[in-house]
Protein backbone atom coordinates (compact mmCIF):
# COMPACT_ATOMS: atom_id res chain seq x y z
CA UNK A 1 0.00 0.00 0.00
CA UNK A 2 3.06 2.37 0.89
CA UNK A 3 4.00 2.37 -2.33
CA UNK A 4 0.79 3.36 -4.00
CA UNK A 5 0.64 6.34 -1.82
CA UNK A 6 3.47 7.40 -3.10
CA UNK A 7 2.21 7.42 -6.46
CA UNK A 8 -0.46 9.23 -5.72
CA UNK A 9 1.20 11.53 -4.39
CA UNK A 10 3.75 11.79 -6.91
CA UNK A 11 0.71 12.10 -9.22
CA UNK A 12 -1.01 15.02 -7.45
CA UNK A 13 2.61 17.09 -7.91
CA UNK A 14 3.21 16.51 -11.13
CA UNK A 15 -0.29 17.34 -11.88
CA UNK A 16 -0.40 20.91 -10.38
CA UNK A 17 2.80 21.78 -11.73
CA UNK A 18 1.45 20.60 -15.47
CA UNK A 19 -1.99 22.39 -14.89
CA UNK A 20 0.07 25.63 -13.68
CA UNK A 21 2.33 25.89 -16.46
CA UNK A 22 -0.83 25.11 -18.47
CA UNK A 23 -2.21 28.36 -17.05
CA UNK A 24 0.73 30.34 -18.09
CA UNK A 25 0.91 29.11 -21.16
CA UNK A 26 -2.78 31.17 -21.65
CA UNK A 27 -2.54 33.99 -19.34
CA UNK A 28 0.84 35.01 -19.75
CA UNK A 29 0.60 38.26 -22.03
CA UNK A 30 4.49 37.41 -23.17
CA UNK A 31 4.82 35.16 -26.31
CA UNK A 32 8.29 33.93 -25.36
CA UNK A 33 7.03 33.55 -21.45
CA UNK A 34 4.15 31.55 -23.04
CA UNK A 35 6.83 29.12 -25.27
CA UNK A 36 8.82 28.61 -21.90
CA UNK A 37 6.25 27.84 -19.82
CA UNK A 38 4.85 25.41 -22.47
CA UNK A 39 8.54 23.76 -22.35
CA UNK A 40 8.20 23.41 -18.89
CA UNK A 41 4.75 22.09 -19.04
CA UNK A 42 6.58 19.36 -21.78
CA UNK A 43 8.98 18.41 -19.30
CA UNK A 44 7.01 17.60 -16.43
CA UNK A 45 4.61 15.33 -19.03
CA UNK A 46 8.15 13.88 -19.84
CA UNK A 47 8.53 13.28 -16.31
CA UNK A 48 5.78 12.04 -15.37
CA UNK A 49 5.92 9.42 -18.36
CA UNK A 50 8.56 8.09 -16.65
CA UNK A 51 7.87 8.41 -13.28
CA UNK A 52 4.09 7.11 -13.39
CA UNK A 53 3.76 5.38 -16.99
CA UNK A 54 6.51 3.54 -17.50
CA UNK A 55 7.51 4.75 -20.69
CA UNK A 56 10.93 5.93 -20.74
CA UNK A 57 11.42 6.18 -24.51
CA UNK A 58 8.35 8.05 -25.59
CA UNK A 59 9.74 10.12 -22.44
CA UNK A 60 12.95 11.00 -24.58
CA UNK A 61 11.42 11.21 -27.54
CA UNK A 62 9.02 13.54 -26.38
CA UNK A 63 12.41 15.37 -24.95
CA UNK A 64 14.04 15.55 -27.97
CA UNK A 65 10.77 16.66 -30.37
CA UNK A 66 9.00 18.82 -28.26
CA UNK A 67 11.36 20.40 -26.01
CA UNK A 68 14.71 20.42 -28.63
CA UNK A 69 12.55 20.89 -31.98
CA UNK A 70 9.56 22.27 -32.03
CA UNK A 71 9.70 24.62 -28.89
CA UNK A 72 12.82 25.91 -30.00
CA UNK A 73 11.54 26.36 -33.73
CA UNK A 74 8.77 28.63 -32.45
CA UNK A 75 11.08 30.79 -29.98
CA UNK A 76 13.17 31.10 -33.44
CA UNK A 77 9.96 32.54 -35.00
CA UNK A 78 9.27 34.66 -32.25
CA UNK A 79 12.61 36.07 -31.84
CA UNK A 80 12.27 36.99 -36.10
CA UNK A 81 8.83 38.46 -34.87
CA UNK A 82 10.85 41.17 -33.33
CA UNK A 83 8.03 41.88 -30.44
CA UNK A 84 7.91 45.21 -28.23
CA UNK A 85 6.94 45.17 -24.72
CA UNK A 86 4.37 48.39 -27.02
CA UNK A 87 2.96 46.08 -29.18
CA UNK A 88 1.40 43.67 -26.26
CA UNK A 89 -2.43 45.41 -26.13
CA UNK A 90 -3.79 42.05 -25.01
CA UNK A 91 -6.68 41.75 -22.52
CA UNK A 92 -8.02 39.16 -20.76
CA UNK A 93 -11.29 40.38 -18.97
CA UNK A 94 -13.67 40.20 -21.82
CA UNK A 95 -17.01 38.81 -22.42
CA UNK A 96 -15.45 36.38 -24.56
CA UNK A 97 -13.26 35.15 -21.53
CA UNK A 98 -16.28 34.21 -19.83
CA UNK A 99 -18.30 32.57 -22.74
CA UNK A 100 -15.13 30.62 -23.76
CA UNK A 101 -14.78 29.60 -19.97
CA UNK A 102 -18.26 28.43 -19.99
CA UNK A 103 -17.98 26.11 -23.32
CA UNK A 104 -14.62 24.82 -22.01
CA UNK A 105 -15.61 24.05 -18.74
CA UNK A 106 -19.03 22.06 -20.01
CA UNK A 107 -16.94 20.16 -22.46
CA UNK A 108 -14.20 19.48 -19.46
CA UNK A 109 -17.07 17.85 -17.25
CA UNK A 110 -18.68 15.89 -20.35
CA UNK A 111 -15.35 14.11 -21.19
CA UNK A 112 -14.04 13.36 -17.05
CA UNK A 113 -17.58 11.79 -16.59
CA UNK A 114 -16.63 9.86 -20.25
CA UNK A 115 -13.07 8.51 -18.44
CA UNK A 116 -14.36 7.76 -15.37
CA UNK A 117 -16.42 5.00 -16.87
CA UNK A 118 -12.88 4.10 -18.19
CA UNK A 119 -12.35 0.41 -16.57
CA UNK A 120 -8.92 -0.98 -16.23
CA UNK A 121 -6.27 -1.62 -13.22
CA UNK A 122 -2.81 -0.19 -12.13
CA UNK A 123 -0.57 -2.48 -13.56
CA UNK A 124 2.77 -2.68 -11.64
CA UNK A 125 6.25 -1.21 -13.16
CA UNK A 126 7.30 -2.87 -16.70
CA UNK A 127 8.93 -0.77 -18.81
CA UNK A 128 7.84 -0.05 -22.66
CA UNK A 129 11.67 -0.38 -23.99
CA UNK A 130 12.21 0.69 -27.55
CA UNK A 131 12.72 -2.51 -28.84
CA UNK A 132 8.71 -3.15 -27.72
CA UNK A 133 7.67 -0.28 -29.48
CA UNK A 134 10.13 -1.06 -32.53
CA UNK A 135 8.58 -4.65 -32.85
CA UNK A 136 4.61 -2.92 -33.14
CA UNK A 137 5.60 0.24 -35.54
CA UNK A 138 8.11 -1.84 -38.02
CA UNK A 139 5.69 -4.65 -38.19
CA UNK A 140 1.53 -4.10 -37.81
CA UNK A 141 2.46 -0.09 -38.23
CA UNK A 142 5.14 -0.08 -41.19
CA UNK A 143 2.89 1.32 -43.41
CA UNK A 144 1.84 4.15 -41.24
CA UNK A 145 5.15 4.64 -40.60
CA UNK A 146 6.88 5.46 -44.27
CA UNK A 147 3.75 7.42 -44.68
CA UNK A 148 4.58 9.89 -41.71
CA UNK A 149 7.72 10.21 -43.36
CA UNK A 150 5.77 11.11 -46.64
CA UNK A 151 4.06 13.64 -44.39
CA UNK A 152 6.74 15.04 -43.18
CA UNK A 153 8.86 15.71 -46.62
CA UNK A 154 5.74 17.29 -47.75
CA UNK A 155 5.55 19.47 -44.78
CA UNK A 156 8.87 20.82 -45.38
CA UNK A 157 8.23 21.21 -48.54
CA UNK A 158 5.48 22.86 -48.16
CA UNK A 159 6.98 25.54 -45.72
CA UNK A 160 9.70 26.17 -47.70
CA UNK A 161 7.39 27.16 -50.49
CA UNK A 162 4.87 29.10 -47.95
CA UNK A 163 8.21 30.98 -46.52
CA UNK A 164 9.21 32.25 -49.42
CA UNK A 165 9.58 35.93 -49.95
CA UNK A 166 7.56 35.87 -53.19
CA UNK A 167 4.84 33.93 -53.66
CA UNK B 1 -6.73 6.46 -8.09
CA UNK B 2 -3.62 7.15 -10.13
CA UNK B 3 -5.83 6.25 -12.92
CA UNK B 4 -8.30 8.54 -12.07
CA UNK B 5 -5.78 11.53 -11.22
CA UNK B 6 -3.63 11.36 -14.72
CA UNK B 7 -6.68 11.13 -16.70
CA UNK B 8 -8.08 14.46 -15.20
CA UNK B 9 -4.76 15.89 -15.61
CA UNK B 10 -5.08 14.94 -19.62
CA UNK B 11 -8.73 16.37 -19.77
CA UNK B 12 -7.52 19.22 -17.86
CA UNK B 13 -4.40 20.32 -20.10
CA UNK B 14 -6.55 19.71 -23.49
CA UNK B 15 -9.01 22.63 -21.86
CA UNK B 16 -7.43 24.66 -20.95
CA UNK B 17 -5.00 24.02 -24.75
CA UNK B 18 -8.81 24.58 -26.00
CA UNK B 19 -9.63 27.92 -23.69
CA UNK B 20 -6.33 29.71 -24.93
CA UNK B 21 -6.88 28.94 -28.58
CA UNK B 22 -10.52 30.71 -27.84
CA UNK B 23 -9.66 33.42 -26.16
CA UNK B 24 -6.16 34.57 -27.12
CA UNK B 25 -5.18 36.85 -30.46
CA UNK B 26 -1.84 36.17 -30.46
CA UNK B 27 -1.17 33.76 -33.31
CA UNK B 28 1.83 32.85 -32.14
CA UNK B 29 0.48 31.87 -28.54
CA UNK B 30 -2.76 29.70 -30.32
CA UNK B 31 -0.02 27.71 -32.02
CA UNK B 32 1.31 26.92 -28.43
CA UNK B 33 -1.75 26.55 -27.48
CA UNK B 34 -2.65 23.67 -29.84
CA UNK B 35 0.87 22.15 -28.90
CA UNK B 36 -0.63 22.30 -24.93
CA UNK B 37 -3.98 20.37 -26.37
CA UNK B 38 -1.69 17.83 -28.33
CA UNK B 39 -0.01 17.22 -25.40
CA UNK B 40 -2.73 16.36 -23.21
CA UNK B 41 -4.50 13.73 -25.67
CA UNK B 42 -0.81 12.45 -25.55
CA UNK B 43 -0.97 12.29 -21.76
CA UNK B 44 -4.45 10.08 -22.27
CA UNK B 45 -3.01 7.52 -24.73
CA UNK B 46 -0.29 7.51 -22.69
CA UNK B 47 -2.30 6.13 -19.78
CA UNK B 48 -4.58 4.41 -21.43
CA UNK B 49 -1.92 2.58 -22.34
CA UNK B 50 -0.49 2.19 -19.25
CA UNK B 51 -3.70 0.91 -17.86
CA UNK B 52 -5.13 -1.32 -20.20
CA UNK B 53 -1.83 -3.14 -21.18
CA UNK B 54 -1.74 -2.18 -24.58
CA UNK B 55 1.94 -0.89 -26.16
CA UNK B 56 -0.38 0.58 -29.00
CA UNK B 57 -1.25 3.93 -26.94
CA UNK B 58 2.88 4.42 -27.30
CA UNK B 59 2.90 4.01 -30.79
CA UNK B 60 0.10 6.21 -31.40
CA UNK B 61 1.67 8.95 -29.42
CA UNK B 62 4.74 8.86 -31.55
CA UNK B 63 2.68 9.35 -34.74
CA UNK B 64 1.31 12.67 -32.95
CA UNK B 65 4.45 14.05 -32.13
CA UNK B 66 5.57 13.43 -35.98
CA UNK B 67 2.89 15.05 -37.13
CA UNK B 68 3.03 18.16 -34.61
CA UNK B 69 6.28 18.34 -36.15
CA UNK B 70 5.24 18.80 -39.70
CA UNK B 71 2.29 21.22 -38.07
CA UNK B 72 5.07 23.34 -36.39
CA UNK B 73 6.59 23.47 -39.91
CA UNK B 74 3.85 24.06 -41.39
CA UNK B 75 2.23 26.84 -38.99
CA UNK B 76 5.57 28.49 -38.20
CA UNK B 77 5.47 29.38 -42.32
CA UNK B 78 2.04 30.63 -42.31
CA UNK B 79 2.72 32.74 -39.62
CA UNK B 80 5.90 34.13 -41.02
CA UNK B 81 4.22 34.91 -44.21
CA UNK B 82 0.74 36.20 -42.51
CA UNK B 83 3.91 38.66 -40.28
CA UNK B 84 5.22 40.02 -43.73
CA UNK B 85 2.31 40.40 -45.46
CA UNK B 86 0.25 42.08 -42.36
CA UNK B 87 2.91 43.40 -40.50
CA UNK B 88 1.28 41.64 -36.92
CA UNK B 89 0.43 38.49 -36.40
CA UNK B 90 -2.74 38.93 -34.31
CA UNK B 91 -5.55 36.98 -35.72
CA UNK B 92 -7.67 40.13 -36.49
CA UNK B 93 -5.81 41.72 -38.62
CA UNK B 94 -6.62 38.34 -41.20
CA UNK B 95 -9.71 39.72 -42.50
CA UNK B 96 -9.48 38.67 -46.45
CA UNK B 97 -12.18 36.28 -45.88
CA UNK B 98 -14.35 37.76 -43.04
CA UNK B 99 -18.01 38.38 -43.89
Amino acid sequence: MGADVLHIIIAVFLGLLILVSALGVVFLKNPVHSALSLLANLCITAIMYVALLSAPFVAIVQVIVYMGAVVVFVLFVIMLMDIRPADITERFLTPRLFLSLAAVVVFALQMLFVVATVKGGWIPTKYVHAGDLAKLLFTKYALLFELVSVLIFAAAAGAVALAKKRM
Amino acid sequence: MVMGLIFAIGVITFCIGALGVLIRKNAVVMFLCIELMLNGANMLFMAVSKFKGLIEGQVAVLFIMAVAAAEAAIGMAIITAFYRRRGGIEVDKAELLKW
